[in-house]
């Protein structure tokens, strides 16, 4: 247990290390951090005993001491998630969802997105979630969901909720985020995302970070995927191929194949490059990526995955 | 923490970071020790419902004295095979008719049966979801299509009622399924089949499952179907034991081509 503190705080601590503590904003320029969780599925608690390498990591509560640290040593934080909240514990089948989304605005997440998990009760209990987390009394402001490629014109009332992109600003830097979800065919039973169309993700994210660039003038473009790391081969869209097929994306903050990665994959682009993130899954690791903005483009980029030990 | 880690953390930080002043890596090693701690007002939230929880799911069921488990790859799914037994005993029982093959899905499985009591928290995590128990009629010539289909995704999707081996090479490999006493299936020959409604719906990508008639859907979920069967053999004094192996037999190196996706027929 010393030795894994040790190893974490070693990660949080040089991922830190690699650019300067405090953000320094120009006129010209700023830093953000990204921090992001995705999969938690449920996993309020850290890991049980008997679960091999990630046994007795995670947890929210041990994660809200970390993302408070982290927010008060750096300033300019965003705190994101890659979807499939719901589903893996008895606290989901208990609590349906609105305890995790609760959890999550008490930590303070900024944005998330939503998976094929997250449709498991329907979207009825899934809006019952989000009002629950809205109406939560909390000096934490409510956080949105982005998505770009469902169209929800069947469930208004998720519509409302469901935004294709939102704009956060910091000094000196504008960040963009938007999302992707992965299809529902064979994932998600029909009648569970009844009024919701899967659209494909490189086409529906083409004009939003076209948008983002052009109208909203943002720095930096961070998508939230629940596609999945690698299709392996296979013909499904994913984080890897994303870059290749929609230009302009700075951060990727993956999700949905449980793929744990010490470090983004950074993957060169004709301008700059994509970095692509997801830590493995049920909160086991803290993802954490720095950039360093000057006059719209990235300067410096660098991560790390944090185990979120006790 | 304990108390020799703290000096530790200071020499790490110090070989670490390029801080001079001793007074700055003060600063720095502080907040190292509580950074994982747990949030207080997080923790009061949580720490009730935990009790709550702990309460309905630390109810102990059964005794399972190997555990039931998922096996790795190249092993058989005997867990798999558990579920799908109780669902081809749980669809019999509840249609009152014979049930001759059942089928679920590997990916559903969330969690394996640890060796030990089991508790009621146990089930929930194996079975989060709310699945449901459906009965559906397939001929025999389906439900080998079935099966292959399950072979072709994962290698293998849990069944319960047959006999599944496959011989030959990734190049030319060749599929017999057989009911579970060795005998032939007639093509021609309308069976009943048990699956999920995730299932028959088109999940896990198992289309002639689609194709099932007369469908009945049970209204029992998967999950209390499984808590039912556990109290059951508790009731009886039995433990609960893994299905015997032998129900799939497939090549390592075909399993590694299904997995590299370089097995399109069967």
């Amino acid at each position: 247990m010393e030795r894994r503190t040790f190893l974490a705080s070693l990660a949080a601590a040089s991922a830190a290390g690699s650019l300067p503590l405090r953000a320094e904003a120009t006129p010209a320029g700023g830093r953000i951090t990204l921090l992001h969780t995705n999969d938690t599925h449920s996993r309020i608690e850290p890991f049980g005993p008997g679960n091999g390498a990630i046994s007795g990591l995670g947890g929210v509560a041990r994660r809200a001491t970390l993302v408070k640290h982290l927010r008060a040593q750096l300033g300019p934080v965003l705190l994101l998630d890659a979807g499939d909240t719901f589903q893996g514990t008895p606290y989901f089948n208990r609590y349906k969802g609105r305890l995790d989304y609760q959890l999550m605005r008490m930590v303070g997440y900024d944005a998330g997105t939503l998976g094929n998990h997250d449709f498991d009760n329907g979207v009825g209990l899934l809006l019952e979630a989000m009002v629950a987390m809205e109406t939560l009394e909390h000096a934490n402001p409510p956080f949105p969901f982005v998505n770009c490629n469902f169209d929800c014109k069947g469930a208004p009332e998720l519509a409302k909720r469901v935004r294709p992109y939102i704009v956060r600003e910091f000094p000196g830097v504008r960040v963009g985020i938007t999302g992707v979800g992965v299809a529902f065919a064979g994932l998600v039973d029909p009648k569970n995302h009844a009024g919701i169309t899967w659209k494909d993700p490189y086409e529906s994210l083409k004009p939003m970070v076209k948008r983002l660039r052009e109208v909203e003038k943002v720095d930096l473009v961070v998508v939230l995927s629940h596609l999945g790391h690698n299709n392996q081969g296979g013909s499904a869209p994913c984080d890897l191929l994303l870059p290749g097929q929609v230009a302009g994306i700075d951060a990727i903050i993956g999700g949905h194949s449980h793929t744990f990665l010490d470090a983004p994959v950074r993957l060169p682009q004709a301008q700059g490059e994509t970095l692509v993130f997801q830590v493995g899954f049920g909160g086991v690791n803290l993802g954490r990526m720095d950039f360093a903005v000057t006059k719209g483009a990235v300067r410096a980029a660098s991560g790390a995955a944090i185990p979120m030990v006790g | 923490m304990k108390p020799r880690s703290a000096p530790f953390l200071l020499a790490a930080l110090l070989a670490v970071l390029p801080l001079g002043a001793q007074a700055t890596v003060k600063a720095q090693v502080i907040p190292v020790g509580p950074l994982f701690a747990e949030d207080p007002a997080i923790q009061k939230v949580i720490a009730p419902l935990a009790e709550e929880i702990k309460a309905s799911f630390g109810q102990p069921l059964v005794n399972a004295p190997q555990g039931v488990f998922r096996g790795r790859r190249g092993e058989e799914n005997l867990l798999g095979y558990w579920v799908a037994d109780v669902m081809r005993l749980a669809a019999q029982g509840a249609i009152g008719a014979p049930v001759r093959f059942a089928i679920t899905n590997s990916g559903g499985l969330r969690s394996n049966l640890r060796a030990g009591q089991l508790k009621v928290g146990d089930i929930f995590e194996l079975m989060p979801f709310e699945n449901e128990l459906v009965v559906v009629e397939l001929t025999g010539a389906e439900v080998i299509q079935v099966v292959r289909e399950g072979l072709l995704r994962r290698g293998g999707e849990p069944s319960s009622g047959v006999l599944v081996k496959v011989e030959g090479t990734a190049e030319k490999a060749v599929l017999t399924v057989t009911w579970e006493d060795g005998k032939p299936i007639d093509p021609a020959a309308t069976v009943r089949v048990a699956t999920s409604d995730y299932l028959y719906a088109g999940g896990d990508s198992i289309p002639t499952l689609k194709k099932g008639r007369k469908a009945v859907t049970t209204g029992i979920t998967l999950r209390q179907m499984l808590l039912d069967e556990c109290a059951a053999l508790a009731k009886a004094r039995k433990d609960l034991l893994p299905p015997p192996a032998g129900r799939f037999t497939v090549p390592v190196p075909i399993l590694e081509a299904i997995r590299d996706k370089k097995l399109s027929t069967l």
